[in-house]
């Protein structure tokens, strides 16, 4: 038995025998701290399972008590049958509550259910003639299990029965289907409802469940103090099971034991310091939150949790599964049946419009997506591809057109019930349940977000199997959010799998991915179509949209642009107009001839010695070392999670390094926090744009400007000119921007700093081949005019011209220095780095 | 985490416990007696005032060598004014303190949630503010409960009569404070009006926390009321006082006690003498020999400067009188025992007490030791309460 | 229900919603920054009034110094409440900052029920003595100035958000701290100084409330949580919603009190709360942005 359970134990037995021995004051006192602990178990599947923060549950337990008085008098029934009933009433009043609560989020919800919490106690006060209004109800009754009434030691020792029974139903709960769905929600609920699950449904469950504990905690509180009026529940009540739950460890099935153990019964060994207990009672709660951040449980499972802990993040990249044995390829053959949909059937959709405000997102738009084939919709950023997605899957309603998917039509249906008839859709940016291990992610998908179907035989192995079949080869127990990009993706589309689509709806599946990886996505993705699944992929790569689609849409601005085969699109002069930009993709270099010698005078910018950081479990960094000089510009390549991105943080102060040295202009940097960095003129544009969106360009040009305090109308204009894509939109907030703009955008913003070193971080992620062309031209100027790059990314036919020095990266460490860049066959160099991996 | 941080948390928490466990202890031969009261919150002044009171009476039992030849000790807890934590503390002091006796506070609701539990238990409970008619009236016999204060019902006829008389009042609207004692009142004022054959204008409720209750005036002003019968404390009080100036209406206003408990001169300023109100005992009146000797304690150990500065003045004195009669009863009764001491209280004969001398204060089916004869109509003249002129 | 009565509510209304939006721009300009709140400001609400009645009754300091000074208390009193309450919750991504915040509202106020002392005190001012009657209501020139001086705030502030160097800075704090940090903007800087802004509003609203309201410890509480109501109700994402929030609630609550009555008041008010959330769970004023994935 672990920590946790022996913990139980003993609280179990010594609440048992002071419940057994204690005076009448002792079993009242112990009577209310059980049920407060019941409270709090019910608090716990909301704050701990789904997420959400109720400040309005001593409402719940005023219904509660009040409930089985009223009905027990009413319908002349026992308390203990009323009891119940209360319960159920009260659970249904929390499922209802539920309802405007889903649409509200954050503070949002806080307030409704502090609103609920007043309703409820006004409307006690108010409707006197039921509950005796402000002066309350007295001589309550006792539940009679065996016929006659109660005596308050056994009430209370029911109380205490009640309250440990709720700790392994909590933790059954926590791991059953509808937690791991509760669980679900809470991390992404867009991914969620792309699963199958009604966030409807587990959320009211959720709430339903959390008030009827609530209610019948309520019952026996009631019939524990024998008195109870609207004074008996404050909104102070509310905040008191909050604290609970939180102190005693949030999602933890002991927690609210723990908690009710300080903050009702130890109060209680305080109540001699009278008007100075609240005082007391409140520096109290402040120590405890501060100095115990997963609360008393967390401290009782802390040495198991750091083990857990230390597992998790020991080399993810390493096969934990037992190579091809017998049961794996049986396993596989399961995935095979499973992903075999039983009525193979394809969407067609035909003239979708959708308009958000005055723009037209999509316009006529008609696609046909078949069983068994992979069809691809390419076009520039902002064409409207995701929102094509969003249409079919159900998170947008089109305004006009139809989808035909099947013998019927979609009609308005919810996302998570298209999800369920078979369309199921993955994330540009990938959206994984973080907290649930691997395994959960794709088990969470088996039964199409339903609660009550049952998981199909050895789930867990059809779940290890739907990994296999989409390559994923890393461990299934460590939490998802661990997972480096690669594995991210993958276990999405594993999980999408799970939930048996007939369509499947890829959203930039190899973004991000080594030209090799992407090789190992269009073998997965054509087997997943040879199983009769229309497959519908977003995607950049020419390459793999030739490789994988047999046919190709093209968008441009919302409207249809072509559609054929993939050689027949590639030929199509619109499109290369429209998505290349240029009939000449082929980067000539205008790089200026800056002799070897000419640099030997130049001082030394940046010194990186021997660094190591790391970025949560992943992306850790060793060892890295690098020089540059003034006027230099340094190209660091590496796939993704080789850790690029960490590097760059770590330069720009956005994480601490811990060991080694970085030097700028010869000054450590050490303990000097990235605003700090950025002013001595050291910027970074960052991955994936980083814009501020509800801002205007010409705010985002002038936020950069920050660092040398401010900047001249005139500079600001000086500066716009050099991205003239960007003057026309000079007042439109960023966020409405495209990709390419966007990037535009935070290269200006970069530069607006006056930095003496630009760091950029993937410059060309999720950038279409054309519009890459035009930012790296933008840099080859900056790098002409005399200002020091470095740039990682790895697209590194497009940086290769531009470098003086290249460091590869591979696993977290520099593995080659290749100085100078015109000699270097960009080819050989990227399948000697690259393809290795 | 490593060890050794975890040990000095752990430490910390161990020295705030080890730190809160020290408190005074008292003897075990001692007679304790508790109190339950609001210490605090809004109306923590209520709990201060009655712990003046029952301290002065006790110091003044002790120094004549207690009660039946051991020291009397008060036991405070503070209800926080919520009923359950009433009761856990009422339950405390019954079970784990062993007290002889359980005074309660200002808040009406949390003495009923006492009540059951202290005829159960045989513990006299003896309320000193709380003026809830239940409280008393509570159907059990025998029992244990009894109060030396006010009482609603008998506080709501003597309003509606004084409104007529002194104001020849023919539709009074009522405005009360939405909690349980404006609750009690809103019974016993409608009652009361109803056995007066007087028509109510309109029943308006403030909360403890009005700025402004300018509408709830302005409906009764509407519906012609002549003049405004007050439940409240000082606070809401006095807002609904200054919502009154602001309209410019002259109504005469009648109230209840309950805005002496605060400072509702400066509160509400130049038109508090507006309001009539009632009490058992003021510090302006001529005081006999025992309220010279309070007085004088008050300004001696607790730094009040006169009878203007004696904060709820009835909390003082009731809880000052229900002492020494729970101390004449203990020395009758010759034993700390619940139910002896009922019997003696019961019983008790005359005592020259703060408010009046009591003559037979309690009899077992009269438990309230204060008559309508008791109450005083007053008012106040900048921060003094005097009788009305 | 006559006129005279229905105009009084809509006055009474409009001045009790200023006060509520006035304390409510305190959440949202904390709530922008750091997406977190005090969850208390109703203490330093509390702290503005007390410390004004303890300067000017107690120490006999003139008005303008004494104000002044409780105002710059109240503000570093919203620093250390982010210092201590906020920022090592945030930094460990915990939302328990909500607790912590009341942990130390409830310090707070329990430390001046021992200071100050424990009954409600009434706080003078000249502004109260002087005003002019409307329909046979009097109006005070203090019931004039709090809905100036909170349009007045609310204009300034939503002016330095919108178009000054800080308000951008703070924006780009709100909609991205990393990033800001590139800015060369110090976000723990900027968040420190909306608490103290923040701290300074409810101050300056407490003092503002304390001559039509009583000074006591517990002033604050209901207050707050009403403005918290009000921040909701508008959409806590600007200045203008903020007020505008607070304005609707005051004036639901007055119409309510005219219309139907004291009685069920308190409780049509919150189940008007919920209604509006439910149909518009953006707030009244608050504005849609749409999701993307």
């Amino acid at each position: 038995m672990n920590r946790g359970g022996i913990t139980g134990v003993l609280l179990l037995v010594a609440a048992l025998g002071a419940a057994a021995l204690g005076n009448d004051y002792q079993i009242y006192i112990l009577g209310v701290a059980a049920t407060s602990a019941l409270v709090g178990a019910g608090l716990n599947v909301m704050l701990g399972l789904t997420g959400q923060l109720s400040l309005g549950h001593a409402g719940f337990l005023a219904l509660g008590a009040y409930l089985p008085t009223i009905l027990a008098s009413r319908l002349s029934i026992g308390y203990g049958s009323a009891s119940l009933l209360g319960m159920l009433l009260t659970g249904l009043v929390g499922a209802c509550l539920s309802i405007p609560a889903l649409r509200v989020r954050g503070p949002y919800l806080a307030m409704v259910t502090i609103a609920f919490g007043f309703v409820v106690e006004q409307g006690i006060a108010d409707w006197k003639d039921l509950t005796g209004g402000w002066n309350g109800l007295s001589g309550i009754g006792t539940p009679e299990p065996f016929g006659k009434p109660l005596s308050p030691r056994a009430l209370t020792l029911l109380e205490v029965g009640l309250a440990f029974a709720a700790v392994p139903a909590f933790a059954w709960l926590r791991q059953s289907r509808l937690g791991l769905l509760m669980r679900a929600t809470r991390n992404s609920e867009v991914a969620a409802r792309s699963i199958g699950v009604d966030l409807v449904l587990v959320r009211a469950l959720a709430f339903g469940l959390s008030a009827a504990v609530t209610g019948l905690a309520g019952a026996l509180l009631a019939s524990s103090t024998s008195f109870i009026s609207p004074e008996s529940f404050p909104f102070f009540l509310s905040i008191t099971f909050v604290l609970i739950v939180l102190i005693g460890g949030e999602g933890h099935p002991l927690g609210p034991i723990l908690g009710s153990c300080i903050v009702v019964l130890l109060p209680e060994l305080f109540s001699g310091l009278a008007e100075y207990r609240l005082l007391f009672f409140g520096v109290l709660l402040f120590v405890v939150l501060r100095l115990l951040p997963h609360g008393l449980a967390g401290l009782i499972t802390a040495s198991s949790r750091s083990a857990g802990g230390s597992e998790a993040s020991a080399n993810p990249g390493h096969p934990a599964d037992p190579a091809d044995t017998a049961d794996a390829r049986d396993a596989d053959s399961r995935a095979a049946v499973w992903l075999r949909p039983p009525l193979p059937s394809g969407l067609v959709c035909r003239a979708l419009d959708k308009r958000f405000g005055g723009n037209r997102a999509l316009e006529g738009v008609s696609i046909n997506i078949p069983p068994g084939e992979i069809t691809a919709l390419i076009g520039p950023n902002g064409a409207g591809k995701t929102t094509f997605i969003n249409l079919v899957c159900g998170f947008y309603s089109a305004d006009g057109g139809s989808i035909d998917f099947g013998a019927a039509g979609l009609g308005p249906a919810a996302m998570h019930q298209r999800a369920r008839a078979g369309i199921v859709r993955t994330f540009q940016t990938t959206q994984l349940f973080d907290d649930l291990s691997v395994l959960e992610n794709v088990r969470a998908a088996l039964t199409q977000g339903r609660i009550t179907r049952r998981e199909p035989v050895d789930g867990a192995g059809l779940a290890r199997a739907l990994l296999r079949e989409v390559g994923y080869r890393g461990p299934v127990d460590i939490p998802a959010g661990a997972l480096p990009h690669v594995d991210r993706r993958l276990v999405e589309l594993a999980r999408a799998l799970a939930a048996r689509p007939r369509v499947l709806l890829l959203d930039e599946p190899g973004a991000g991915l080594s030209r090799s990886e992407k090789v190992v996505l269009v073998k997965v993705l054509t087997d997943i179509a040879q199983h009769g699944i229309a497959v519908f992929l977003i995607e950049h790569d020419m390459r793999v949209v030739m490789s994988a689609s047999s046919t190709v849409y093209v968008l441009d601005g919302g409207r249809p642009l072509a559609q054929g085969t993939p050689a027949a699109v590639a030929d199509d002069a619109r499109v290369k107009q429209a998505y290349l930009g240029t009939s000449d993709p082929v980067h000539t270099s205008r790089r200026r001839d800056q002799g070897a010698a000419g640099r030997v005078s130049v001082p030394q910018l940046l010194s990186i010695d021997g660094v190591a950081a790391s970025y949560g479990a992943i992306g850790v960094i060793q060892g890295v070392s690098i020089q540059m000089c003034a006027g230099s510009v340094t190209a660091i390549l590496g796939a993704n999670g080789a850790g690029k991105s960490t590097l760059m943080k770590t330069l720009s102060g956005l994480l601490p390094h811990t060991a080694g040295a970085i030097l700028f202009h010869g000054k450590s940097l050490a303990g000097t926090a990235a605003f700090e960095r950025a002013r001595r003129g050291l910027v970074l544009v960052p991955e994936g744009r980083q814009i501020f969106p509800d801002m205007s360009v010409v705010d985002n040009l002038r936020l950069g400007a920050t660092a040398r305090g401010g900047i001249t109308a005139a500079d600001l204009e000086r500066l716009l000119a050099r991205f003239p894509r960007l003057v026309p939109l000079r007042d439109r907030p960023a966020g409405l921007l495209s990709g390419g703009e966007q990037q535009m955008l935070a290269l200006g913003r970069g530069i607006a700093a006056g930095p003496q070193l630009l760091l950029l971080d993937e410059p060309t992620l999720g950038l279409a081949p054309a519009v890459a062309l035009e930012l790296f031209a933008a840099l080859e100027d900056l790098a002409q005019a005399g200002l020091s790059l470095l740039i990682a990314d790895q697209m590194s036919h497009l940086v290769l011209p531009l470098a003086d020095d290249i460091h590869i990266m591979s696993q977290g460490k520099i593995t080659a220095h290749l100085p100078g860049a015109q000699g270097v066959d960009p080819d050989r160099l990227e399948r000697a780095y690259f393809d290795r991996l | 985490m490593s060890h050794a941080s975890y040990a000095i948390r752990i430490r910390t928490l161990g020295v705030a416990i080890a730190a809160c466990l020290l408190t005074p202890l008292a003897m075990a031969q001692d007679i304790k007696v508790g109190l339950v009261a609001a210490l605090t919150g809004q109306s923590a002044q209520s709990g201060e005032a009655i712990t003046r009171g029952l301290t002065i009476a006790i110091d003044q039992i002790n120094a004549r060598g207690g009660l039946l030849g051991r020291k009397v000790v008060l036991v405070r807890r503070d209800d926080e004014s919520s009923p359950p934590k009433g009761v856990a503390a009422a339950r405390e002091l019954i079970s784990s303190e062993k007290v002889s006796a359980v005074f309660g506070g200002i808040d009406t609701p949390v003495s009923l949630a006492i009540v059951p539990i202290a005829n159960q238990s045989k513990m006299p409970f003896i309320s000193v503010w709380a003026a809830g008619t239940g409280i008393t009236v509570n159907g059990a016999n025998p029992n244990y409960v009894f109060r030396v204060s006010a009482q609603d019902d008998l506080v709501d006829v003597a309003l509606i009569r004084y409104a007529s008389t002194r104001f020849g009042a023919r539709k009074p609207g009522l405005v009360l404070v939405n909690n349980a004692w404006g609750e009690s009142n809103d019974k016993g004022l409608r009652a009361a009006a109803a056995a007066a054959k007087v028509e109510l204008a309109g029943v308006e409720k403030i909360e403890m926390n009005d700025v402004d209750v300018t509408p709830q005036l302005a409906r009764l002003r509407s519906a012609g009321a002549d003049t405004l019968i007050l439940v409240a404390n000082a606070a809401p009080g006095a807002q609904m006082m200054k919502s009154r100036e602001r309209m410019g209406w002259k109504v005469p206003v009648v109230s209840h006690w309950g805005i002496s408990g605060g400072r509702f001169d400066e509160l509400v300023g130049a038109t508090a003498g507006d309001a009539h109100f009632v009490q058992t005992y003021s510090f302006f009146a001529t005081p006999n020999e025992t309220g010279k000797m309070v007085m004088a304690e008050l300004m001696s150990r607790y730094g009040v400067k006169g009878p203007a500065d004696v904060m709820a003045p009835v909390g003082t004195a009731n809880a000052y009188d229900a002492m020494r009669l729970l101390g004449l009863a203990i020395e009758r009764a010759r034993s700390t025992d619940g139910d002896m001491i009922r019997k003696a209280m019961e019983d008790l004969d005359q005592y020259a007490g703060l408010i009046k001398t009591y003559k037979r204060p309690f009899s077992p089916t009269d438990h309230e030791g204060l008559a309508p004869e008791d109450y005083v109509m007053v008012q106040y003249d900048g921060p003094r309460i005097v009788p009305v002129k | 229900m006559d006129f005279a009565a229905f105009g009084s509510a809509l006055v009474t209304g409009a001045g009790l919603g200023c006060m509520y939006g006035l304390v409510a721009l305190g959440y949202y300009v904390t709530y922008a920054t750091s997406r977190t709140v005090n969850f208390a400001q109703g203490v330093p609400l509390m702290l503005g009034a007390v410390l004004v009645f303890a300067f000017g009754n107690h120490l006999h300091w003139p008005a303008w110094a004494a104000m002044l000074v409780a105002v710059a208390i109240c503000a570093a009193f919203g620093m250390l409440v982010e210092r201590t309450a906020v920022r090592p919750f945030v930094k460990r991504g915990s939302e328990s900052w909500l607790m912590a915040t009341i942990a130390v509202g409830l310090i707070i106020e329990n430390l001046v029920l021992f200071t100050f002392g424990r009954d409600p005190r009434g706080l003078r001012s000249p502004l109260t003595d002087i005003g002019f009657d409307l329909g046979g209501l009097r109006i005070t020139a203090l019931q004039v100035l709090i809905p100036l001086a909170g349009l007045a705030i609310t204009a300034v502030l939503s002016w330095v958000v919108r178009s000054s160097r800080l308000g951008r800075e703070l924006r780009a704090v709100a909609q991205n701290p990393a990033t800001a940090q590139l800015m060369a903007i110090d976000p723990s800087r900027i968040i420190s100084l909306s608490y103290a802004v923040s701290g300074a509003f409810a101050g300056v609203a407490g003092i503002l409330i304390a001559p039509l309201y009583t000074v006591s410890a517990g002033m604050g509480t209901m207050f707050g949580i009403k403005a918290f109501a009000a921040a909701i109700l508008g959409g806590i994402g600007g200045a203008w919603s903020v007020m505008l929030g607070g304005i609707a609630l005051g004036l639901a609550e007055a119409l309510i009190v005219a219309w139907v009555g004291s009685t069920y008041a308190q409780l049509i008010a919150f189940v008007l709360v919920i209604v509006v959330l439910a149909v518009r769970p953006i707030g009244l004023f608050g504005r849609a942005v749409a999701l993307k994935v």
